[in-house]
């Protein structure tokens, strides 16, 4: 059995013109850009379209990619760039992220942790958690949707964003916040009335 | 002993387990005998576990598909001769 060639192998390659290369770039890496693209944008449209915007500047590009850092940051920072683009495109009426509506009153836990979190986690509080990002300013949803839905560390992060570690991490705990009070007012409403606004 | 306001600033580096062991020991403190700080810990500790099981759909198949064309169309103005 053959091992399958590296990144960094098909970028060479790619580099070269090999098309076969570049093609199984695009297969390795297509689900992540458009997943995350996804989880931006909440819009399966424009999802499709910072797709293909990303693997065509990646195309054009393919040849000045020096490997300063590897192919995976790099296509995400591609991705995340044209997302960002489409989301202030939409000049949606988000806060100013100097908006420091994150210093709100702690709710108390009881009030919505009724149980594990996979118990949770139905079709309305993932509703909920969906309005929860749509409500940050881009910036902030940027850093919050890397950082804790793909999960990665802050120093990937920042690589991506061009962003210092200490900046990450001043945003991720700003947008926590504005997350966090926004599903607490979602998770303390009483349930009846949580129930006639799923409908 | 550490103020209710440099807990929630540092709030989520303790979280991450990103704080020098000192500070850590004292925000440990804190929120142990803090009902407001601990009730700022268990609800973003919880959205961030919330968020971990956060799913979006998976690609369609035929995204695939209008991708390769448009990557092929691309190849095509590149190819000399067919510009």
């Amino acid at each position: 059995m053959t091992q399958a060639e590296t990144d960094e192998q098909l970028v060479r390659k790619s580099q070269q013109d090999d098309e076969r290369a570049f093609g199984e770039l695009v297969s390795r890496y297509e689900s992540k850009v458009y997943s995350l693209a996804l989880k931006m944008l909440r819009n399966p449209e424009d999802a499709e379209d910072v797709l293909q915007d990303t693997f065509l500047r990646a195309y054009r590009g393919i040849k000045s990619f020096k490997g300063n850092s590897t192919f995976s940051t790099w296509i995400y920072r591609i991705t995340a760039n044209s997302a960002l683009m489409r989301l202030r495109k939409r000049q949606l009426p988000t806060v100013s992220i100097d908006d420091a509506d994150e210093r709100e009153a702690p709710i108390n836990i009881a009030d919505w942790a009724p149980g594990p979190v996979e118990q949770m986690l139905n079709q309305e509080t993932q509703a909920a958690m969906t309005e929860a990002i749509d409500a940050l300013p881009p910036e902030f949803r940027q850093v919050f949707v890397l950082r804790d839905i793909e999960e990665l560390s802050n120093a990937e992060v920042a690589e991506i964003l061009d962003l210092s570690v200490a900046a990450v991490k001043s945003r991720l705990h700003r947008a926590r916040l504005k997350v966090r009070n926004r599903l607490a007012t979602y998770f303390t409403e009483p349930p009846t009335r949580r129930a006639m606004g799923a409908q | 002993m550490m103020t209710c306001k440099e807990v929630l600033e540092s709030l989520s580096g303790y979280l991450d387990e990103d704080l020098k062991q000192e500070v850590a020991v004292e925000m440990k403190k804190h929120i142990g005998l803090c009902t407001d700080c601990r009730a700022e810990f268990d609800t973003l500790t919880l959205t961030i576990k919330l968020y971990r099981h956060f799913e979006t759909p998976s690609m369609p198949a035929d995204c695939h598909d209008r991708l390769v064309k448009v990557l092929e169309l691309e190849k095509l103005k590149r190819t000399p001769g067919k510009e």
